[in-house]
């Protein structure tokens, strides 16, 4: 399941792409994309909503799927810490722990039954009631208890310290906000299976939050004290009684390539457990014969690190089951080569392309009509159909920042706040806009990370067609725009071409449209937009979440904040013989309910 | 000697060490290895950037930086080497074992048959320069030579493992396709084999006929599936071998070769015997001790017998010995291959040094990596073959013009002599720096080969360390590749004194 949503955010930044969680919650509905072949005619499971489909009363059967999402090697057992945290990692780490909840197809959240449910008690403060499953149990046997949440809650807690130092946790985690969103931390009977949390502030996003994380028990016996002993040490923040927990919990489960951790000390809350290593090749999981939820299908999941330029014949000569390379027409065009052989997964991702424009002072586009004029000329129905459409038929035009197309509240929010007029390229308004402001000539440096063909394309076909409005587009692409002393860094762009990739959160984008936030690349500055996103941010209704984002949505368009352009496309594929394979839009990638996978018989 | 070596180590080490500083300031400026967390959005971006700047020492001064990874190595002089951990808190001196290993079994089998190979195909080319052989061969390697990795790379993955692979499910030959087979080599070993007009056509004529019946006959016994051989057929062989060993070597009125040679035969025969059930599930130090005596044995048969002639002796049986031993070998391989192809029904893979998981008994592992490794040890071959066969050929070609070989010409030496004694071995000389350099290089250089296969070699563990700008994994790669590079260069001096009396100290 999903670890927390820093995490998410962090692994975005491994794969290249740049985060940032947009979705508002969709609601069940339709899956995320266009499934072609995925969940017909093998005999896979059907599907009602975006979440996992219920394949009914099924016992684990023998044999092995193979998959590979890419080539970095499996790291640790932890994949908790800044150094392991990486999405080839989560893509196996998350199969082996149960959370609370997951992700659907379309970013939507669903609670996780199998391992216990959660409500909400109050809404100020915040109180959230967790029930733990009676017969939830770790791989070893343990009973999975409240101290394992502690747990959780601890590595995330940076008041938790040495010598009262936030700059040294104890923990080496990737998530470090609980402590203080949460300062009390769970409570309850930590051998017991209930506990609420309080959270200090409101927080739309508390479901995302991961109140489990690894086993308690372990953690307290490598560090020579009982269970109770370390929740009540975590809970109490004395940092010096956890100091060999926490070396334990940074160091302990990491091992040299090829040697897995003493399976005394790696037991596992999910359906699959560590089976075999081979350093450099693949990683092995085998099913948790102790899981209290619905079994894993199929006995043996074996993770290869593969080149995405191998994936291909390697899944022809069914060396691989399913795999998940890079989305490129010529992949795309093999494996259609390949026929009835296989299906193939395609649709859109939580991820999306955009031109933010730079509002430092003494920019060009600090000027509302200039930024109307690149807006009319940039050709994005043209850049959709000739660079998104061979991977994604059924792609369009991105009209929106926080919901995606094939969300369903999308068509809502998009009424709402555009009206279409920077649908077709307008080439003489954006002229006599030009002319008005005697700013023909204007040069638009357009920055990227560069190598990257596709974005090297869409500023092509933006300087084709924006320069015949009277700009001047320049191909910025650098290695280091974003670095420290690159020109995002000094302010020497015009628009920026980037993407954020959603992790369902429904706040965060305040971090990026609100004045003085980190993400705020471009400075942009609107009180209006601030308020807004203060109000969404503090409250916990879905209505008024869903209002605000209406609201900020148009405010954004109106003020042209920069322009979105397209969802980013998926494509994945898996030999036709295996069932319940299906495409999500989130970071979790195909392997998202890789314990359902099952071969055909 | 010894003080050359010492001079020769001690400015290596110099140059290993300048390089080390070189290359270290390199690649800690060559990006950004925050890159990532730039680019993030994650509210605990500044805390995760703040993690990895002092995990990586990033606000150390570079000599500093260096200073420790020194320390660190320079213990490997009293065996404690520490190379550090790379970005995501792995020693790399685990990850350094685990690509070298895998390299080296890439690497190795690969040289060597480039090498043999394509030193055989050098002198052949050489002593029929200018025929239609040499412009064919000539004109082979350096199509070979000049084939795109990546794209050869696809190639024998879509016809030696695919089509390979949904061929033996149930092989089929269609007797148009091998009377075109049978046409083809009938062609090839004609231009080999060579001789007069009427020879080469009764070369053609019973290759063209005899291939294709063969080809219908092991069809007709479904060979691929289920292939054998017996001890009948591996005495017949080795008889051969030891006939045509005898034959050129001596001659075969010569009893005190012909005998060692037939009684290695006999020795083969009863070892096929003896070891049958040890051999049924061996391991491999029971392999290379049986390859030891299958080679030793003959060896001392033949000395005691040889008389004068015990060199001569002595190798013809070694040949023997090893060829009886090695056809011994590839019975029980063919033995285990119908219970190998029920295990792994599609036994040539595209990635990978082995099967994951897979099952099996000793023969079965061994042809599970022998069908991992196939492909990409046949394209490292095949690129490598052409540089060893244009060096060799135009090293024999410019000793062949040298006054001691129409001297030794003119003693009345015969051919075969004047080229394998007298030229030959002096044309090795410049092949053996080659060698060596080729090595060293391939055990860096292999990264697209390694990339293709899905190997996770020392190339792959370069260049994911350079970028992710990551300095440890990338020094480490060096003070291997560096330390083999200095040390065939070596080694290539050395074994230049050993051929070349000229250069001895």
């Amino acid at each position: 399941m999903r670890f927390q949503r820093v995490s998410k955010a962090v692994a975005v930044g491994a794969a290249m792409a740049l985060a940032l969680s947009a979705c508002a919650p969709g609601g069940g509905g339709d899956p995320a994309a266009s499934e072609s072949g995925a969940a017909g005619g093998n005999g896979s499971a059907e599907v009602t909503n975006s979440g996992l489909a219920d394949l009914g009363d099924i016992t684990t059967k023998d044999g092995a799927i193979n998959v590979s999402i890419g080539a970095p090697e499996f790291l640790s057992y932890n994949g908790f810490t800044p150094n392991t945290y990486s999405t080839y990692n989560s893509g196996i780490v998350d199969r082996m722990f149960a959370g609370f909840s997951y992700f659907g197809t379309d970013g939507t959240l669903y609670p996780n039954e199998d391992l216990g449910s959660y409500e909400k008690v109050s809404d100020d403060p915040l109180t959230i009631k967790y029930t733990i499953n009676e017969n939830a149990v770790w791989s070893d046997g343990t009973p999975i208890t409240v101290a394992d949440s502690v747990l959780a809650w601890g590595v995330q807690n940076l008041n938790l310290n040495e010598g009262g130092d936030k700059e040294k946790p104890l923990f080496n985690s990737v998530s470090v906000d609980l402590g203080d969103t949460v300062p009390k931390g769970p409570q309850g009977d930590v051998a017991g299976k209930e506990f609420t949390v309080e959270f200090a502030a409101p927080d739309p996003d508390w479901a995302l939050q991961s109140w489990m994380l690894h086993p308690a028990h372990v953690v307290a016996k490598e560090a020579g004290m009982s269970t109770e002993e370390l929740a009540n040490a975590i809970l109490a923040g004395e940092s010096d009684k956890l100091k060999e927990a926490a070396e334990f919990w940074n160091e302990g489960w990491v091992t040299n390539p090829g040697t897995l951790p003493d399976e005394a000390i790696s037991p596992v809350s999910g359906p699959y457990k560590l089976g075999s290593w081979k350093a450099g090749e693949s990683v092995t999981l085998v099913a948790n014969e102790e899981y209290y939820g619905t079994p894993a299908a199929t006995k043996e999941l074996t993770f290869r690190f593969v080149e995405d330029a191998a994936m291909v014949q390697a899944l022809q000569n069914k060396d691989l089951d399913v795999i998940n390379p890079q989305p490129t027409v010529d992949t795309l065009s093999q494996l259609e080569a390949l026929g009835d052989q296989i299906n193939i997964q395609k649709g859109d991702t939580l991820t999306w392309e955009h031109l933010d424009f730079n509002f430092t002072e003494g920019n060009a586009f600090t000027n509302l009509e200039l930024r109307k004029a690149f807006a009319m000329c940039v050709p994005r129905q043209n850049i959709v159909d000739n660079l998104i459409k061979p991977l994604n038929p059924e792609a369009i035009v991105m009209n929106a920042r926080e919901v995606f197309p094939f969300q369903d509240n999308y068509e809502d929010v998009v009424s709402a706040s555009y009206d279409g007029r920077y649908d077709e390229v307008d080439i003489e308004g954006a002229k006599k806009i030009l002319e008005e402001q005697d700013a023909v000539g204007t040069k638009v440096r357009i920055g990227y990370s560069a190598p990257n063909e596709r974005r090297t394309n869409q500023v092509a076909a933006i300087k084709s067609s924006c320069d015949e409005a009277g700009f001047e587009i320049e191909d910025d692409g650098d290695a280091k725009f974003f670095a420290p002393g690159g020109a995002q860094d000094r302010g020497d762009y015009e628009v920026a071409l980037f993407a954020w990739a959603g992790s369902g959160q429904i706040s965060s984008g305040q971090n990026i449209y609100a004045t003085g936030k980190p993400q705020n690349f471009g400075k942009y500055s609107n009180e209006q937009v601030d308020a807004e996103w203060e109000t969404l941010a503090t409250s916990l209704d879905p209505a008024v979440h869903q209002e605000q984002v209406k609201k900020i949505e148009k405010l954004l368009w109106d003020d042209l904040y920069g322009i979105p352009v397209f969802a980013h496309p998926g494509l994945s594929a898996s030999g036709s013989d295996i069932q319940n394979v299906r495409h999500t839009a989130t970071q979790d990638q195909i392997v998202w309910n890789a314990n359902q996978w099952v071969r055909a018989e | 000697m010894l003080k050359f070596i010492a001079k020769r180590l001690g400015s290596a080490l110099a140059v290993l060490f300048a390089a080390s500083l070189l290359l270290y300031i390199l690649v800690i400026n060559s990006g950004d290895p925050l890159k990532d967390l730039r680019e993030s959005n994650a509210d605990n971006r500044e805390y995760l950037m703040a993690q990895r700047i002092e995990y990586m020492e990033l606000d150390q001064p570079w000599y500093l930086r260096y200073w420790d990874w020194l320390t660190g190595v320079s213990k490997c002089f009293v065996g404690q080497c520490d190379l550090g951990r790379n970005i995501n808190g792995v020693e790399v001196s685990g990850l350094l074992a685990n690509a070298a290993s895998s390299t080296l079994r890439l690497v190795l089998i690969a040289t060597l048959i480039a090498a043999i190979l394509g030193i055989a195909i050098g002198v052949l080319t050489a002593v029929r320069q200018y025929s239609g052989l040499d412009y064919t061969v000539t004109f082979l390697t350096f199509l070979f030579f000049s084939l795109p990795v990546f794209w050869a790379a696809v190639l024998l993955k879509e016809y030696l493992a695919i089509g390979f692979n949904d061929w033996i499910a149930a092989p089929d030959i269609s007797l148009g396709t091998s009377i075109l087979v049978g046409m083809i080599l009938g062609l090839i070993l004609q231009t080999f084999l060579a001789g007069s007009l009427k020879r080469r056509m009764l070369t053609f004529a019973v290759v063209t006929v005899f291939v294709p019946l063969a080809m219908q006959y092991s069809l007709w016994l479904n060979f691929y599936r289920y292939p054998q051989m017996g001890p009948a057929f591996i005495v017949v062989l080795t008889a051969l071998v030891a006939l045509s060993a005898t034959a050129m070597s001596t001659g075969l009125k010569e009893k005190r070769v012909l005998y060692p040679a037939l009684i290695t035969v006999a020795l083969v025969l009863i070892a096929y015997y003896a070891t049958f059930y040890l051999m049924a599930e061996p391991n491999t130090w029971i392999l290379l001790g049986g390859l030891i005596l299958a080679v030793l044995l003959p060896a001392l048969v033949g000395r005691f017998m040889g008389g004068r002639l015990r060199k001569v002796a002595a190798s013809v049986a070694m040949a023997t010995g090893f060829v009886g031993a090695a056809l011994t070998v590839v019975d029980h391989l063919f033995r285990a291959w119908p219970g190998f192809l029920d295990n792994k029904g599609r036994p040539i893979s595209t990635i990978g040094s082995s099967t994951a998981n897979f099952e099996g008994g000793y023969w079965d592992h061994f042809l599970d990596n022998g069908t991992q490794l196939l492909l990409p040890t046949i394209l490292l071959a095949i690129i490598s073959l052409a540089s060893y066969s244009r060096y060799t050929r135009s090293s024999m070609l410019e000793v062949q013009q040298q006054d001691y070989i129409r001297t030794a010409r003119s003693k009345g030496l015969s051919e075969r002599t004047v080229i394998f004694r007298h030229a030959f071995r002096n044309a090795m000389i410049p092949i053996a720096t080659i060698a060596a350099f080729d090595f060293a290089g391939l055990i860096g250089g292999a990264v697209i080969t390694e990339r293709v296969f899905g190997w996770k070699g020392m190339g792959e563990m370069f260049a994911t360390g350079l970028d992710r700008v990551d300095a440890n994994p990338v020094m480490a790669f060096f003070l291997v590749t560096g330390t083999a590079a200095i040390l065939f260069n070596l080694m290539a001096d050395i074994v230049y004194a050993l051929l070349d009396p000229r250069i001895r100290v």
